[in-house]
């Protein structure tokens, strides 16, 4: 049986995103939707990505999780701001 | 270099921050970092450039942003701090060349210009109006004291260096809201405070550049016309960004 995604849920796994030490993630948004938690945002590489939606499983096993979270790109700019 | 208009020379500044580099980000910026030499003349990296602040991610860090064809000028962030390995993050980023700020200055002279950089990492406590004050415990005395201690030592520097065609202001955390839009109001004064774009209109700033807001905006001013700019790289979503800046005499003056 699942565990109902409730605002303490939220808060733990908002803790657990910034405070894990292998993960230390400021910058994702978490979202309560029909009973799974989804986390959205970017990261720096594709393991990051694969290491947080882990560790969350992990950490919270009966509660349901969806991972949204992309891969910052780091490609050269094409313009210039003229200030 | 002279710039797209063709009007006059230009100091190409290129900027990023929140990098946070680890051996698994190790060579992802590196293709767009060997292009600097053609469009920046000065790469600057506004804070967290690690993820806890170790020095064995710092030497990721360091070996991402060595001898690139550009002086790379750095301050440091929330995150550099974590692991309480300051020194150590300091001079390994030194010991590859990459020149740390902490309320400190860096000129570089380029274009038969001079473009000083004063950067310190900088703190919270919010915006005018809504700010944290000095006052009740001794812990928050110290949270706003700190805020304070290293606006007033950013003032100073900029002041300092207002002789410079070009003056930079970098930090990580920010000295505007406009840049801060998308982030949740409730934690505004975790990130940015008045206290810093007042140390920075208190010199002809041409502009200022921070990280940290990863839900920000790239675009803001301070109440004095500098403009500011958010480099995070979430916000960004490429390696850098490129600033082509005019020296002060050339500028047309914001209306205020």
């Amino acid at each position: 049986m699942s565990r109902p995604v409730d605002e303490y849920v939220e808060a733990e796994v908002h803790r657990l995103l910034t405070e894990h030490p292998d993960l230390a993630e400021q910058g994702l948004i978490l979202h309560r939707r029909e009973g799974t938690l989804l986390v959205q945002g970017e990261v720096e590489s594709p393991y990051r990505r694969d290491q947080i939606h882990r560790l969350i499983s992990q950490r919270f096993p009966d509660v349901r999780i969806e991972c949204d979270i992309g891969v910052i790109r780091a490609q050269a700019p094409v313009d210039a701001e003229e200030l | 270099m002279t710039g797209a208009q063709g009007s006059g020379p230009v100091v190409r500044v290129a900027a990023v921050g929140d990098v946070h580099i680890d051996q698994d980000v190790v060579g992802r910026y590196r293709p767009a970092l060997e292009q600097l030499g053609g469009c920046a003349d000065v790469l600057l990296l506004a804070g967290d450039l690690t993820r806890h602040g170790t020095a064995a991610e710092a030497a990721c860090v360091a070996r991402e942003f060595r001898d690139l064809p550009v002086p790379v000028i750095a301050v440091l962030g929330n995150h550099d701090y974590h692991c309480d390995q300051v020194p150590a993050v300091t001079s390994t980023l030194r010991d590859a060349g990459i020149t740390v700020l902490e309320c400190e200055t860096a000129v570089v002279e380029t274009s038969g210009l001079t473009l000083a950089v004063v950067g310190a990492k900088g703190f919270g406590g919010g915006f005018a109006g809504r700010h944290a004050s000095m006052f009740g415990e001794p812990e928050m005395k110290a949270f706003i004291r700190t805020t304070c201690e290293v606006s007033d030592r950013l003032g100073e520097g900029l002041r300092a260096a207002a002789a410079c065609d070009v003056l930079v202001a970098l930090t990580h955390y920010s000295p505007v809201p406009d840049t801060l839009v998308g982030e949740p109001l409730e934690i505004y004064p975790f990130l940015g405070s008045y206290l810093l774009a007042q140390a920075i209109d208190s010199a002809p700033t041409t502009l200022a550049v921070h990280g940290h807001a990863h839900k920000g905006s790239e675009r803001g001013m301070t109440a004095g016309g500098v403009r500011v700019r958010n480099v995070a790289h979430p916000v960004i979503k490429q390696a850098y960004s490129v600033f082509n800046l005019s020296p002060r005499a050339a500028q047309i003056p914001v209306p205020t």
